[in-house]
């Protein structure tokens, strides 16, 4: 936890595919349109994930960070670069690129497979966990193995996804809860129902977007406990934080400053 | 398969969504009882279509009629497909009461009373036939009047003994006979359920006396048979009766059977030429008829073939001028035809029937003149659909009508769908943005809400379905229990429709079809929904407040 190195330039230069890099990002640029005005959020943005990595993204409220961290886990679509996971382009051609979301997207090959990696290869967490209210505890760290699964391989696999779902739970505390709905749990119990929820289908990588953002100190001291923990046993993580205290806990920390790292 | 769990949860946590059910099932209930009620009384329709004028009719809607019919019965009658032909006479007339000033235009039928009931099981429609089977007949006959019994009976009002009323036989021992049967069919009806108690009757019952169906007209003398013998005429219930709003026909005290109606008739030469000097002829009421059609019960009156054909000059005759013969003539022949004939066969046998009938006019040892040739060539057969496309026709557009408007009102249930989808949409947005962001696609998410439109039209049409056919297989106790709160709360007026009961029966095919449409419909209302619900942003359905 002694390797923060914050630093405004990353270490590769856009372009080139590095072979080690697990997720690798290169010249993103994401604006909003707010009317007449142009907002840009992230212009020429770059990094690269190595697999087993744990990389902190720090940045002020409103610095981009959150935009950052949707286009890498490809649930935005960036206007102009690229990301590579495994080193395959998750977004199509910019000449070809649209943002918009289309009701048939299984008939695009690059919505596809965002649909596809964010089913397998990706976990969220969220500052403000997502729990969906009307499911149990076990059912809302279910559902990503429900999604990923057809009508007939989810009955064939049921008691397999819940046994991994009962070892996950248990795994952060929680496998006394089950039974419960989200709005039964403290802060820092719900949001350790969503890090169980992004880990039950074995993500390669782990997004986190301010995990400990609202949730007070000694909550999030052992939330950040936990994917330290979970560093350690090898899950990649890419985090995203405005507080110093929280970004300490990375091996490698990045600024994000006037839409660039 | 979260599809199908999402949209289970979601049904069962919001609780608008039964109103959206509700809303269907009071529409899929509505439509399935506005179709079984119009398409009941539609098939009772066709029915008595079918049996008013027998399968094909054969006629020239002439009053003048048409020649060489018994040529021609006698010929098809050979065929295989034929069960009973039988002629008829049609004409205009004036009916005259007895004793009273009341002068009616009607029409008059000439019939013969056995084959006709072969062909249209006409009997069934008769009242006094009913009660005293065998005793209604065309031929000349006398009266009965209802006279004192030779044995006497205890009063069961003070206990002195009265000598009950009597009939004369054939009727006494012909209305014992019904009675008999009506008991051995052990039938749990009243022995009349059809008429309003008459005057005789309700004596008879405080006494303790015997009962007689219809009425008579009473001498305290022995029972005899009356009056000239004069020919018989049945009359259409309607006019000799009146129909209560219950359904039970009153009838009057100063129309007794047997009394005597005279009719006016006009004949109408072979040229078409209508006598200016009229026919005025006697008859006796012999019996009411009820085909269940109000403008044929109000309207008709039947008499004997050949007399009517007498009295037109319809008959067989010499010429005058040159003694050649002129043919008999009738107005029209109904046909039966064997149970097993289809709709396309019964088309074919008509086109034969045609081809048959010039064949035997044309010939020339038929001997016709032009004028009768001219009557020849505009007979047609037609089936009985064709014959009654009036009657039918009107109301099978009524139902399509009713139900194509009762289902525009349902759209409303489609638009309520709509609105509650959207809300539920716009509600679960940010849950929305979670199964996006775990990898559920656009299609996917929008699936989720068009099953469940398609679940509260699934559950909509079963419960309809289950409410219309309750309220309509109960329809007429309905109306009977409201009735007896209110008499005008009487819906089904019998004193305007014809049948005795509100169609009470539903088909299957209507509800299989309704159902699958509610269904449909509720699907299609959550389309707007689940399109808005696929195409949302995952990151703006996230960061939704
Ligand atoms: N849908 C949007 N339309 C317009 N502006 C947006 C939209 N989403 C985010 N922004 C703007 O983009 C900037 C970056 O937002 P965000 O990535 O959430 O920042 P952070 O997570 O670092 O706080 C903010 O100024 C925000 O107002
Ligand atoms: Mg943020």
């Amino acid at each position: 936890m002694s390797n923060a190195a914050p630093t405004t330039r990353p270490e590769d230069t856009t372009g080139a595919a590095n072979p080690d890099a697990l997720l690798q990002a290169d010249g993103i640029h994401r604006t909003y349109q707010l009317g007449q005005v142009k907002l840009n959020v992230l212009t020429d943005c770059s990094l690269h994930v190595a697999d087993g990595e744990f990389v902190g993204i720090m940045g002020k409220s409103g610095s981009g960070k959150s935009t950052l961290l949707h286009v890498l886990g490809a649930l935005d679509v960036p206007q102009r670069g690229q990301v590579r996971f495994d080193g395959q382009d998750v977004f199509a051609p910019e000449s070809a690129r649209r943002t918009a979301i289309r009701l048939l997207d299984f008939l695009s090959p690059f919505e596809k497979r965002r649909n596809g990696l964010r089913r397998r290869q990706f976990g969220f967490v969220f500052q403000f966990y997502h729990l969906l209210p009307e499911l149990s505890v076990l059912e809302n760290v279910l559902l990503p193995r429900m999604v990923a699964a057809s009508t007939r391989a989810w009955f064939a696999r049921r008691e397999a996804a819940r046994q991994d779902a009962a070892a996950i739970l248990e795994r952060v505390g929680l496998g006394e809860r089950m039974k419960h709905r989200p709005n039964e749990l403290s802060g820092g119990e719900r949001q350790r129902v969503a890090i169980a929820r992004a880990l039950v289908h074995k993500p390669r990588i782990l997004f986190a977007d301010e995990p400990t953002g609202n949730l007070d100190a000694a909550a999030g001291r052992k939330i950040m406990e936990l994917l330290s923990g979970l560093h350690k046993e090898g899950q990649t993580i890419v985090m995203v934080t405005h507080d110093p205290g929280v970004a300490e806990f990375a091996d490698r920390v990045l600024t994000l400053e006037r839409g660039k790292l | 398969m979260y599809k199908l769990f999402l949209t289970l949860r979601y049904l069962r946590s919001r609780k608008i969504a039964y109103f959206a059910m509700a809303a269907v099932t009071l529409c899929v209930a509505m439509v399935l009882i506005v179709m079984s009620v119009m398409g009941g009384w539609l098939d009772q329709l066709m029915w008595r279509a079918k049996n008013l004028l027998g399968d094909v009719i054969v006629e020239n809607r002439s009053y003048t009629g048409f020649p060489m019919y018994e040529e021609f019965i006698a010929e098809i009658s050979r065929w295989d497909e034929i069960t009973q032909a039988t002629p008829v006479i049609h004409t205009l007339g004036m009916l005259r009461f007895p004793d009273q000033p009341i002068t009616r235009t009607v029409s008059v039928v000439g019939i013969r009373l056995d084959e006709a009931d072969r062909v249209t099981d006409f009997r069934g429609s008769l009242f006094y036939e009913k009660f005293y089977p065998g005793t209604t007949t065309l031929a000349p006959a006398r009266r009965p009047l209802l006279g004192l019994a030779d044995t006497t009976l205890n009063s069961a009002v003070d206990g002195q003994p009265f000598r009950p009323p009597a009939l004369p036989e054939p009727y006494a021992g012909a209305l014992r006979e019904a009675r008999r049967r009506h008991a051995e069919s052990g039938s749990s009806e009243p022995f009349d359920p059809q008429s309003t108690e008459t005057e005789t009757n309700r004596v008879m019952r405080e006494w303790g006396g015997p009962q007689f169906p219809g009425v008579f007209e009473f001498v305290p003398s022995e029972p005899v048979l009356t009056g000239e013998p004069l020919p018989g005429m049945i009359i259409g219930r309607d006019i000799v009766a009146r129909r209560e709003s219950d359904g039970r026909y009153h009838r009057f005290s100063w129309l007794p059977k047997g009394i005597n109606f005279s009719l006016t008739l006009w004949a109408t030469s072979d040229s078409g030429m209508v006598d200016v000097t009229p026919t005025i002829a006697h008859f006796r009421y012999v019996d009411d008829s009820r085909t269940g059609i109000y403008d044929i019960d109000s309207r008709h009156v039947y008499v004997e073939f050949e007399r009517l054909q007498q009295l037109l000059r319809m008959e067989e005759g010499e010429r005058v001028d040159d003694g050649g013969r002129i043919a008999a003539r009738c107005s029209q022949i109904q046909v039966k035809v064997r149970e097993d004939v289809t709709d396309e066969a019964l088309l074919a046998l008509t086109q034969r029937m045609e081809a048959v009938y010039q064949r035997i006019t044309q010939d020339p040892e038929a001997g016709l003149d032009v004028d009768e040739l001219q009557m020849a060539a505009s007979v047609e057969a037609k089936t009985w659909q064709q014959s009654q496309a009036h009657i039918i026709g009107p109301v099978q557009k009524e139902k399509m009508l009713v139900t194509l408007l009762f289902g525009i009102i349902s759209l409303v249930a489609v638009a309520l769908i709509l609105c509650i989808l959207y809300m539920i949409v716009l509600q679960k947005t940010r849950d929305i943005g979670i199964i996006k962001s775990i990898g559920g696609s656009a299609s996917g998410v929008a699936s989720i809400f068009v099953l469940y439109g398609a679940f509260v039209g699934l559950v909509g049409a079963i419960f309809g379905t289950g409410l219309g056919y309750v309220f309509i297989t109960n329809i007429n106790e309905i109306q009977d229990w409201l009735i007896s709160w209110r008499e005008d709360w009487r819906i089904w007026d019998l004193q305007v429709y014809s049948f005795d009961r509100i169609p009470d029966q539903m088909k299957v095919w209507d509800a299989i079809i309704v159902g699958v449409i509610g269904v449909a419909a509720s699907t299609i209302g959550s389309l707007v929904a689940a399109w808005r619900a696929g195409t949302m942003h995952p990151v703006e359905a996230l960061r939704y407040e």
